[in-house]
């Protein structure tokens, strides 16, 4: 029993004092390459602005005349030659002043601060929303395949993958909120009012998970070490939890990483249906606006969202299959 | 292959648990639970406002919220448009560029602090510091200086204004020494004034909640809650309503008008505005449009009757210029555009311009499908229509732009907050203007020489001159006046009016 379960057994990561150096060199190495893109980002969505119009004649009434606008592209800094405000827009972000918004009169980092807590826990509910319901109706599918657990869910989950937020958001209100008059319609008051939300926002990446999450299923169960630990008497949660799982989550991973990136950055239509006051809001408000620095700021948080969660996510890998630890090792993960 | 019935069960139990994981989180506030007679006003806005601060923004969502938290100079009645007193008492007119008010004694701010006719002064003059960058200073810019004694504000212009007082209508009056105590940003955050509401807390970006003013002067307001909400999504503000969340819905469409009606607990309210939908010609470098005649004939293609009823829902009215009626210096004796789609083929004939395409230049602001219908008029008439979209700051950028070379015809709305025929002559068709690409001496020295009196009877005479060269010339054409559109509960009395101020103190809501 002994000798076979250990090579069953996923060995535990253990990090000698060389694969620390290893996976310092590495950390740095693309601490460098995230630097290199988020001031590419900053670059592009600078000058992309910039092409986009001229914020002063949207911000001046319309009983405006020539010079009052003048005066205001003057008092918005945006009289100065581009590459003189570029510079200037570097240096303040390099000092981590990311501006001040134009129409709310207020540092745009204290607005995305007011904001994030919102989109943050948003975000979170859908993501626990959709692993639980994704990875759960995903094993359901894959070990009922062809019975009835398969044919109820797959219709669900390709409707969560069909139907837009704009439209299950609308729908959700519809009968929860006119109808049946039990949760809060729009805005936020409490738990109650994010129960809609989320669960709008989550069936589109659940269902992604769930599809995710049958196909590595069904390729784990077709493996040897299934049938060997099962031919060793190992019990159904035994085979679920200790080898099934632990080898179908690097691919949950990656995709549940890509969804976590998606929703931090703020869904911009969930937020609109539901008026919830988060990052997707005032992306929309900044962008119809042209409050450039807001949406600089915006960006510029949105890039290093996902670059960080990237990040984690592939030093995470290196955890949960000490198999890419090695590779890194040899120097092959770029 | 053969899965264990037991593991088929566990991951089952995966499924359930994440259900009731949605379902089991607290529901405190779930649904309206309002009991007994209502006193608190729910309202749903398009957007969050963008100021708290009266001296910066202007726009409407920003002054429905603050414009209860403060005093105005004056006000407007809101049936005859006439300008009452307010905080200003009483007001003369020294000489033709200085006017004297009195403020109202016994005004205290919510602070408790005395309101002063130093306080009026410093309203102003924050506006028209350049260093504050407040996006009302164009709408002040003709006042010199403002200077306070006492309960007397002196206000000095640059040359004679007509429209000083409609504009002094708009300015709410701020505490100087809690403004300067506090910062401008401070301020904006938390305002103080002297109005019946008082600011009680906010949600950045989701709401802001005012309460009763107990200590206001004027007559004590029966709502003692007032959540203005930001939700900008018509749907979502349609359902409040159905549900019950919201008591009234701002800024609303006619679609959602009509979508309502058949509601029994709803209610639709609205009010001809002085804002109008209009076509404005390029008579400059505008190619087939610099001919007078063609222009006309445009005016006679426009099926108005068509784009009011069943574009606008009926929440539009037909007008004869670009100025409504609502407006001083309003001629009464425009001719009425006329819908003659025969004469206006022949005329375009006559004119040489059939078959000639024109450009019109547009942006997303504006209603496409009205867009749409103009360009189909106009085709059906013997003239082509290239119809050219840019977003709203491109759109600006180019028919701003002193080269005149935007195209032939635009399609836009205007509204000058100010009520005063000047207010549309000036701005969109004297020449220089950034909206104008129409020059006509005769007409500029009309308007110059209304701009510089401000004895009604003379005004008045110069503006059905005025407004007489614009029906001859056509540099544009008034399409309708749009309605403001408010859904409501049905418990809800009030009385939308034309310039859309949203005083809460003059709302009810019935038990």
């Amino acid at each position: 029993m002994t000798a076979v379960s250990a090579e069953l057994r996923t060995p535990r990561p253990r990090l000698a004092a060389g694969g620390a150096l290893q996976l310092l060199r590495y950390l740095a190495g693309r601490l460098v390459q995230a630097f290199i893109a988020l001031v590419g980002m900053s670059t592009a969505v600078f000058f992309a602005l910039r092409l986009s119009g001229d914020p002063a004649l949207l911000l001046a009434p319309p009983n405006a005349t020539a010079a009052d606008i003048a005066e205001l592209r003057r008092q918005l800094g945006l009289d100065a030659p581009v590459w003189r405000q570029y510079l200037s827009y570097l240096g303040d972000v390099a000092h981590g002043n990311l501006g001040y918004s134009y129409v709310q009169h207020e540092p745009a980092l204290t607005l995305i601060a007011q904001r994030m807590p919102y989109t943050v826990m948003l975000a979170l509910s859908a993501l626990v929303l959709s692993v639980l319901f994704g990875v759960g109706a995903g094993m359901v599918m894959a070990l009922s395949r062809g019975r009835l657990g398969e044919r109820v869910l797959t219709p669900l989950v390709l409707a969560g993958q069909a139907m837009p937020a704009f439209w299950t958001g609308i729908l959700l209100i519809l009968v929860f909120s006119v109808w049946l008059r039990v949760l809060p319609s729009t805005g936020y008051s409490g738990l109650s009012s994010l129960i809609l939300p989320a669960i709008t926002l989550a069936s589109l990446s659940a269902a992604t998970i769930a599809r995710v999450t049958r196909g590595a299923m069904l390729e784990q169960l077709s493996r040897d070490y299934v049938r060997t630990a099962r031919s060793k008497g190992a019990g159904t949660f035994r085979l679920l939890w200790r080898h099934l799982l632990r080898n179908i989550s690097i691919p949950i991973l990656t995709v549940v990483a890509l969804e976590t990136a998606n929703l931090l950055g703020g869904s911009v239509v969930t937020e609109m249906i539901f008026a919830w006051p988060g990052i997707g809001q005032l992306t929309v408000q900044s962008v119809s606006a042209r409050d450039f620095p807001l949406v600089q700021a915006i960006v510029i948080l949105a890039s290093t969202v996902y670059i960080v969660i990237n990040l984690v996510t592939d030093v995470a890998y290196g955890f949960i299959d000490p198999r890419i630890m090695i590779l890194t090792k040899g120097g092959g993960v770029s | 292959m053969r899965v264990p019935k037991g593991l088929i069960l566990a991951a089952a139990v995966l499924v359930t648990a994440s259900t009731m994981s949605a379902c089991s989180l607290p529901s405190t506030t779930a649904g309206s639970t309002s009991t007994g007679a209502k006193t608190t006003l729910t309202v749903d806005m398009s957007s969050y406002p963008a100021s708290l601060d009266p001296g910066l923004q202007y726009d409407t969502d920003s002054y429905q919220v603050y414009r209860n938290v403060f005093d105005q100079l004056l006000h407007r009645d809101p049936t005859t448009n006439q300008i009452v007193p307010w905080l200003a008492t009483t007001w003369k007119q020294t000489n033709p560029t200085t006017w004297v008010f009195t403020i109202r004694s016994g005004v205290k701010f919510s602070d408790g602090s005395p309101l002063t006719a130093a306080d009026a002064a410093f309203s102003i003059q924050r506006i028209l510091d350049p260093a504050f960058a407040s996006q009302q200073n164009a709408n002040f810019s003709a006042i010199a200086s403002a200077s306070g004694s006492g309960q007397q504000l002196t206000i000095t212009t640059k040359y004679p204004s007509p429209t000083l007082l409609s504009y002094l209508t708009t300015l709410s009056v701020v505490p100087m020494a809690y403004v300067k105590k506090v910062g401008n940003a401070a301020f904006n955050l938390k305002p103080v004034g002297s109005g019946p509401y008082v600011f009680s807390s906010d949600i950045p970006g989701s709401q802001v909640v005012l309460k009763r003013n107990d200590a206001y002067w004027g007559t004590k307001p029966s709502i003692t809650e007032a959540d203005f909400r930001a939700v900008p999504d018509v749907a979502s503000r349609v359902a409040d309503l159905q549900s019950g969340k919201a008591d009234i819905a701002t800024d609303m469409t006619p679609d959602s008008a009509g979508q309502v009606k058949s509601d029994a607990a709803l209610q639709v309210l609205s009010a001809p505005t002085e804002r109008v939908s209009y076509l404005a010609f390029n008579t400059i470098h505008g190619g087939a449009t610099d001919n007078p005649a063609v222009r006309k004939a445009i005016s006679e293609a426009i099926d108005y009757s068509s784009l009011i009823n069943d574009l606008e829902g009926g929440y539009a009215k037909p007008v004869d210029s670009v100025l409504t009626p609502l407006a001083f210096g309003y001629p009464a004796s425009l001719p009425d555009y006329q819908y003659n789609p025969a004469q206006a083929k022949a005329m375009i004939q006559s004119a040489g311009a059939a078959g000639q395409t024109i450009t019109m230049a547009t942006s997303p602001t504006y209603d496409p499908q009205i867009v749409q219908a103009i360009q189909a008029d106009i085709e059906a008439v013997g003239l082509k229509v290239d119809i050219q979209n840019t977003d709203q700051a491109t759109y600006l950028k180019k028919v701003q732009s002193p080269t005149h070379s935007w195209g032939s015809i635009r399609f836009g709305q205007w509204s000058c907050s100010c009520l005063d025929a000047d207010g549309v002559a000036y701005p969109l068709f004297h020449t220089g203007t950034i909206w104008s690409s129409y020059s006509n001496p005769a007409f500029d020295d009309l308007v110059d020489k209304a701009r510089q009196t401000i004895d009604p009877t003379t005004r008045t005479g110069l503006y059905a001159q005025a407004y007489g060269v614009l029906a001859q010339d056509v540099p544009g054409i008034g399409l309708f006046q749009i309605e403001s559109v408010y859904l409501a509960s049905k418990n809800l009395q009030w009385k939308p009016d034309a310039q859309q101020s949203f005083f809460v103190a003059n709302m009810k809501l019935a038990s």
